[in-house]
């Protein structure tokens, strides 16, 4: 019999399929109001950290106003402001002809500091600071040291030459990293974000299951895709509209730290692109775990017992990055951070801290990807065999079993 | 067509269902029958491809059903469920998408249900914010969007007023007249009998009776004389079993061969006839003798028994 003339595509597979349901998942969460309520408080509370650290900050060094005294006040003036800008401190400095104008400047709070050569006294209004003094001697120091040369009759070059000599860079043997707390805090920053990233995202995936779950939308919708590709997109566009949050959070992050003051160490920036590898697969990896765990149960209230293996695990892994992964070129870390469940936490730990030889970070890609390859085959048997039995919650033990029966 | 041929499921010790058959032809319109717990939604499901059977097959127009195939079947299912937060017309073209049809087929093909439905003027609404009718409405667009092949329904008519179910059911006829194959499960037996043309009625997972509503009616053993009184008459005749709700209207269930003459000549030395009618059983009397929840033996009811 005739149905008409159908513009049928030729067939939807599964990569369209898991477009398809990864299109509807972005796009709903991007129409949702909460979505946007959400990521602006993020975005609000990062830059509120910056803006409060800034005013905080203003108790650390700072800009040293200071005045000199005497003949040679403008000479000091222009060593004070050298001195001061080789050791990272800001300096304004003004000259005054005599001891007291400079003395009602500083009760009057224009400066902060008086230098009066004459009396071999450096006048703090409030707190001696040992910084300051030093810059002062130091720039005393080269101001005689350049009124000795030129009596001596050096030629002026000459003199620039003496006092200026090339500036000595540091270096360490440790190789071009070196500075081992830097390293730490930026694993531990690394771990931080992953963490509560995964915990979130995959939060998020946990009840988007429930949801088709506990409504049964899920009957009509396996009456048109196969469970694990219900699975990947579900998984996929999540994880894409997770990505718009996260990468509002990660330059919310950056805005805040110009806003603070703080000046970014290189070695944050090195670490991102790895960062994010790791959040990607981890997030493939927790959130299929995270979904399985939904498919079990049939209402929101049930959803966290269902998933507290899996936030145990990852609990785990979180508690080995400030233990074994404070030990970064140990055994036990090495052999821990490429076991899929623990790598996405403790193997950027260990690649900060240059702990990490290259055939370790492939060993724990390869097996953390296969591994999410086997969570998604597994999860997929799962879920067609739970997802259309509602009620009372499944258990782990019975999920398995059903899995393995069949499918 | 639709071929189920004999699907079993172990439950534990239970087995439903169990060895069930049936088929649906294009333009035919087949009610599954049965008490709960018989059977009938795993069934539906199992022709979904929604769960694993233990033994049986399922075939359309010969080949065993697969992902594309029931792309083009519409289902809808015994708890009906739908994205709370989606609107209408976003929910409807996914779904058709899903179905693998374009995104102009499936936009098309949204907007004339909704049409057809009087929904167009909610098309920009949430899901939730829809009467439950109305939301019962959507459900029914999803099984229909497209032209299925085949329509399986599991109790589509549950919760709605008359006219609705008057609505829905002229527009499924018109979807079978189109040529499309129809099973619909249901509780509501006078609606069956007026809309299917056939019907399959399980009981503890087992088919006990199958054919067209009118030949099972008229091949029984039994016949029904009605019979109304003016006023509340106590009645106990001999010629057959009785059945009365309040005393005034009858219902006696005789033997086929029996003169209904005779029968209402007995009422009328009663009481005060004021009204009376033969007839075969209708269609739920059918059902629960089938069924066993009824006094008359299975036996008397004709159709095919297995």
């Amino acid at each position: 019999m005739s149905t008409g003339q159908r513009t049928d595509e030729p067939g939807l597979g599964t990569l369209a399929t898991v477009r398809l349901v990864a299109a509807r998942e972005v796009r709903e969460r991007l129409r949702a109001k909460s979505f946007y309520i959400l990521s602006g408080l993020l975005v609000l509370v990062i830059l509120g950290i910056g803006i409060g650290s800034r005013f905080v900050g203003d108790d650390g060094p700072g800009t040293v106003h200071a005045a000199t005294v005497g003949p040679e006040a403008d000479r000091m003036a222009d060593a004070i402001s050298a001195t001061a800008e080789a050791l990272d401190r800001e300096a304004e400095v003004r000259s005054y002809d005599g001891s007291a104008e400079a003395r009602s400047a500083l009760e009057a709070g224009d400066v902060d500091v008086v230098l009066d050569p004459g009396d071999l006294v450096v006048l703090f209004a409030d707190e001696i600071d040992d910084q300051v003094l030093a810059i002062f001697q130091q720039a005393w120091a080269s101001v005689s040291i350049e009124s000795g040369l030129t009596d001596a009759g050096l030629a002026p070059d000459q003199i620039e030459s003496v006092l200026s000599p090339p500036r000595l860079e540091g270096e360490s043997l440790d190789g071009d990293g070196g500075d081992t707390g830097l390293a730490v805090l930026t694993g531990t920053l690394a771990a931080i974000l992953l963490f509560v990233s995964l915990q979130t995202f995959g939060g998020y995936v946990l009840s988007g299951v429930v949801e088709e779950k506990s409504t049964a939308v899920v009957e009509l919708l396996l009456a048109r895709v196969r469970a694990d590709q219900l699975l990947a997109g579900k998984v996929l566009g999540i994880g894409v509209a997770a990505m718009v949050q996260f990468v509002a959070a990660v330059a919310a992050s950056l805005v805040s730290l110009a806003l603070s003051g703080v000046e970014v160490p290189s070695a944050i920036w090195s670490a991102i692109p790895m960062t994010l590898v790791w959040f990607l697969t981890g997030y493939a990896f927790y959130s299929m775990l995270f979904a399985m765990a939904g498919s079990l149960v049939s209402r929101q209230e049930d959803a966290q017992a269902a998933s507290a293996p899996i936030l145990t695990a990852l609990i785990g892994a979180y508690v080995l990055v400030f233990t074994v992964g404070y030990i970064p070129d140990s055994t036990a870390s090495s052999i821990l951070s490429m076991i899929p469940p623990v790598a996405p936490l403790l193997m950027p730990m260990r690649m900060a801290a240059g702990a990490a030889a290259i055939w370790e970070v492939a060993v724990a890609l390869v097996l953390l990807v296969a591994s999410i390859w086997g969570v998604w085959k597994l999860t997929g048997r799962i879920y067609a065999q739970v997802l259309l039995r509602r009620g009372s919650r499944i258990t782990w033990r019975g999920a398995f079993a059903a899995a393995a029966g069949r499918g | 067509m639709l071929q189920v041929d004999g699907l079993t499921k172990r439950y534990g010790e239970l087995l439903a269902p169990d060895d069930v058959s049936l088929t649906v032809r294009r333009g035919e319109i087949v009610g599954f029958l049965g008490p709960n717990g018989a059977g009938k939604t795993t069934t539906m499901r199992a022709i979904m491809q929604l769960v694993a059977m233990d033994r049986g097959t399922v075939t359309w127009d010969g080949r065993p059903v697969d992902l594309a195939t029931r792309r083009r079947f519409g289902y809808m299912p015994a708890e009906r469920g739908m994205y709370a937060r989606m609107r209408v017309r976003d929910h409807l073209v996914y779904y058709g998408r899903l179905s693998g049809r374009s995104a102009s087929t499936a936009a098309a093909s949204t907007d004339r249900w909704l049409e057809r439905l009087g929904l167009t003027g909610r098309a920009d609404d949430e899901i939730q914010t829809l009467s439950s009718g109305n939301q019962q409405r959507v459900q029914f667009a999803l099984a229909m969007l497209d032209e299925p092949d085949l329509l399986v329904l599991d109790e589509p008519f549950a919760g709605l007023d008359p006219i609705a179910v008057d609505t829905l059911s002229d527009l499924l006829r018109e979807e079978v007249a189109r040529g499309t194959a129809l099973l619909l499960s249901s509780h509501q037996l006078d609606l069956v009998a007026e809309v299917c043309s056939g019907v399959v009625i399980v009981d503890d997972g087992r088919v006990v009776l199958r054919g067209e509503v009118s030949e099972l009616r008229s091949a029984s053993t039994s016949r029904v004389v009605a019979v109304e009184f003016a006023t509340v008459t106590p009645w106990d005749t001999a010629h057959g079993r009785v059945e009365s709700d309040d005393g005034r209207r009858y219902r006696v269930h005789v033997a086929v061969d029996t003169d209904p003459e005779v029968v209402i000549a007995e009422a009328r030395a009663r009481g005060d006839v004021i009204g009376y009618g033969f007839s075969p059983p209708d269609l739920s009397e059918i059902f629960l003798a089938a069924v066993g929840r009824d006094h008359m033996e299975p036996a008397v009811v004709g159709g095919e028994v297995r």
